[in-house]
């Protein structure tokens, strides 16, 4: 009952001197509660269940959930793919579990620390070894999955050490977008993008620059970008990652590389840092070929048709400079987005999860509704069904892949496990570096050491 | 005075006749269930998990395992722990005192008995509501731009602004400018305490001939100590604790080159971005300990500084 009277709240107004000893105890007791629950609330954990749900609804009837990021076109459009495959299949019913890029992978490994893994999942393919190595996912060519229509070279995208972990969805190309209208109002032409050399692509960002009004640029930072410098590294025939997931890489190679594009930032091609940071955390939208603002933006081939809807104007896509430059070409094919199976499913939704993604891969009529939205797809059969149907943008996309196909060597290897920090990595040296708070040899020698480390 | 104490000696006389205190005691036990459920299920179970997993390499994909004191040892080494602790340290030596001066300045505004005292204290008080959402941390991403509303009024002055956000040197002050402005909830606490200081040591003083300053200085501050030190302790641990604004205005980055990499929001990237759980309990171990530290220093400091009119 003491108790009572301690814990008393002070009285509204004016209250006796006397009060000040209550007050200065309650004071120091909330305080003292607060600073626990406040601090422990912040630790807290996972467990470790692996309770799956009931999977069956009996009848033969299954439900399976399938987990996919993107934009809310791509949920439209997929949700209508769904209930298209529903109608087709009677007795799967899939429920759809999407979220944006941003939130995506941080939800998906929850999901699965809680035991929670859904049976058709979309992986970027900087988590398909993490997702493999950890017996997450199934391999896709036991559970049943017809690969006839579509290529080797795709479907060993998605291949770790001779197993087939996932596949495409589509794939694109890493590219310059370019906006003629700018080049023209330089005074100037869009080069040929077969044979220019990274020499002819800075003397010709630094002159759009120099050509047009204050606040237009030659072309956005890519130094923000891990695709731009695979190809670098690849021209030089390097490459981020080895077969047998180490760094196969030369940090001179690197640091030319951040010379290179510092380089182009003191000359005014690109924006200044602050800018540039700015651009490349706001996104697509807000690009410099989106707003008018720039000649050249680096993107995946996909992305054309939201550029050219943003900036209202006719854009088309341009080779990575350097592909006759040294010794090979560096551009590759890389999957958008691509499929895998749980491998904690029971077998029954294991094989509706391949007929799900054997629709969604291999059925014209799933390829009308999808488009080029999870990248163009893989298979021969579908692309030509739904040529017809894609928008201008599309097809200039299209036009590039197919032109640039017997140029390019094979893709890169999958990527080790712990590749997934490399898009923080090269965000963080890149401002370091544009920021002049270190010089490119450091930026190199650092991007080595945490690279090393994010893969070890 | 005399409120209290008869409320609390009619509550004492009703006890000592109630004859069954068992019965009292087992509905007590009986309210405070669902209170305990949730300290051992939400908190206390979590807790003692993340102190095991502090121990072990844990990837959320498969089963941890026992590594010993491997994590504690690595963040010794971990440059951008390092990092994220300074820019953590830094936020909360410059934001909390900040906060607190413009709570206290502005209790003692509203003190004054003005009209509309209601609608102020409620208007202050928004943004402590408001400010840690992500709504208003996308707000401020905008408002600190390149091209945001700041720099348009620097622009009437003929002041070309920089990208508040999106620049290293820059970042964490307007993450500090968020936090500082959100000093409504100690506002409010200053705001009652100041209403307990008895008019009588204000008449005595003034009759003494002290003036408002000296009034200020040798009344208001000492009898507002335990408040003060109250609203320290609680806006240290919360700043802490900052997280939604720093993963928000960067984008969930800590950057620009890691200005804005608050000791949480590194714990976030390793625990769900970087599959590092294990090393991400050691993590939040850690930031327990330091805030438990630094409270226990602030109690101890308190002896010196804050005083109880007993």
């Amino acid at each position: 009952m003491s108790l009572l009277s301690r814990t008393t709240p002070p009285s509204p107004r004016g209250g006796p001197p006397a009060g000040g000893t209550r007050l200065g105890r309650a004071v120091r007791t909330t305080a003292v509660l607060a600073a626990t629950a406040l601090t422990l609330a912040a630790c807290g954990g996972g467990s470790d269940d692996a309770g799956a749900g009931d999977p069956t609804g009996g009848d033969g009837d299954v439900t399976i959930r399938f987990a996919w990021w993107g934009s809310d076109t791509r949920h439209r459009v997929t949700q209508q793919a769904l209930d298209l495959f529903e109608e087709k299949n009677p007795g799967i019913t899939v429920e759809a579990d999407f979220t944006s890029w941003a939130g995506y992978f941080d939800k998906l490994n929850t999901a699965v620390a809680g035991g929670d893994t859904p049976d058709v999942i979309t992986l970027e393919e900087r988590f398909i070894a993490e997702y493999a190595d950890n017996g997450v996912i199934a391999d896709l060519e036991e559970v049943g999955l017809d690969l006839d229509g579509i290529e080797d070279d795709y479907v060993d995208l998605g291949r770790i050490g001779g197993t087939l972990y996932a596949l495409p969805s589509g794939v694109n190309v890493h590219a310059y977008v370019v906006d003629p209208q700018i080049v023209a109002d330089a005074g100037l032409e869009v080069p040929d993008d077969t044979t220019w050399t990274w020499d002819e692509f800075a003397g010709f960002v630094t002159a759009v620059a120099d050509g047009t009004e204050d606040g237009v640029y030659g072309v956005q930072n890519f130094g923000f970008l891990d695709p731009i410098l695979q190809i670098w590294l690849r021209q030089h025939e390097e490459s981020l990652f080895t077969e047998d997931g180490g760094l196969g890489f030369d940090v001179d190679t690197v640091a030319d590389w951040y010379a290179y594009l510092l380089e182009l930032q003191r000359a005014g091609a690109m924006p200044d840092a602050s800018k540039a940071e700015e651009v490349q955390a706001a996104g697509v939208e807000q690009s410099l070929v989106a707003t008018n603002t720039g000649a050249l933006s680096a993107f995946w081939s996909n992305q054309l048709p939201a550029l050219t809807t943003s900036s209202g104007r006719e854009l088309g896509l341009l080779r990575v400079p350097g592909e006759q430059e040294h010794s090979q070409p560096g551009m590759y094919l890389k999957a958008s987005m691509n499929y895998a199976v749980s491998a904690k499913s029971d077998p029954a939704r294991q094989e509706a999860a391949a007929k799900l993604i054997d629709f969604l891969v291999n059925d014209p009529d799933a390829g009308r509704l999808i488009l080029s939205d999870r990248g163009l797809p893989v298979n021969a059969d579908v692309l030509a069904a739904i040529e017809d149907e894609l928008e201008p943008a599309d097809r200039i996309g299209a036009e590039f892949l197919t032109d640039l196909r017997d140029e390019l060597r094979p893709s890169p290897t999958v990527p080790p496990a712990g590749a997934g920090e490399l898009p923080d990595i090269m965000l963080r040296l890149a401002s370091e570096v544009f920021f002049e708070r270190i010089t490119p040899h450091e930026a190199a020698e650092r991007f080595t050491t945490e690279l090393g480390n994010a893969i070890s | 005075m005399s409120a209290l104490n008869e409320l609390s000696s009619l509550a004492r006389r009703r006890g000592a006749a109630t004859p069954t205190r068992k019965g009292d005691a087992r509905a007590a036990a009986l309210f405070l269930l669902p209170w305990f459920l949730g300290l051992a299920l939400i908190t206390a179970g979590p807790l003692v998990a993340s102190a095991y997993l502090s121990f072990t390499d844990y990837n959320l994909l498969q089963a941890p395992s026992f590594v010993g004191l491997e994590n504690f040892s690595r963040m010794l080494e971990d440059t951008r722990l390092h990092q994220s602790l300074a820019v953590t340290l830094v936020y909360v030596a410059v934001s909390v005192p900040l906060q607190l001066a413009a709570a206290l300045g502005l209790a003692l505004l509203l003190d004054r008995g003005m009209r509309g005292l209601a609608f102020y204290r409620s208007a202050f008080y928004l943004p402590s509501l408001m400010g840690g959402s992500v709504a208003i941390a996308l707000l401020w991403r905008q408002v600190f731009g390149k091209e945001g509303l700041v720099n348009l009024v620097l622009g009437w002055f003929g002041i070309e602004g920089q990208g508040w956000v999106s620049h290293p040197d820059y970042a964490l002050g307007t993450l500090i400018l968020l936090q500082v402005w959100m000093f409504g909830a100690p506002m409010v606490i200053f705001l009652a305490g100041l209403r307990q200081i008895p008019d009588m040591y204000y008449e005595a003083a003034s009759l003494d001939g002290a003036s408002r300053v000296r009034q200020f200085a040798s009344v208001t501050i000492p009898l507002l100590t335990p408040i003060i030190f109250f609203n320290l302790v609680l806006q240290v641990i919360n700043s802490f604790q900052s997280f939604t604004q720093a993963y928000v205005v960067s984008g969930g980055t800590g950057g620009p080159a890691d200005s804005t990499l608050f000791y949480t929001l590194y714990l976030y990237q390793e625990g769900f971005r970087n599959l590092n759980m294990g090393y991400a309990s050691a993590m939040a171990w850690l930031l327990l300990a330091i805030i438990a530290g630094l409270t226990a220093v602030n109690f101890f400091a308190s002896k010196y500084w804050v005083f109880y009119s007993d």
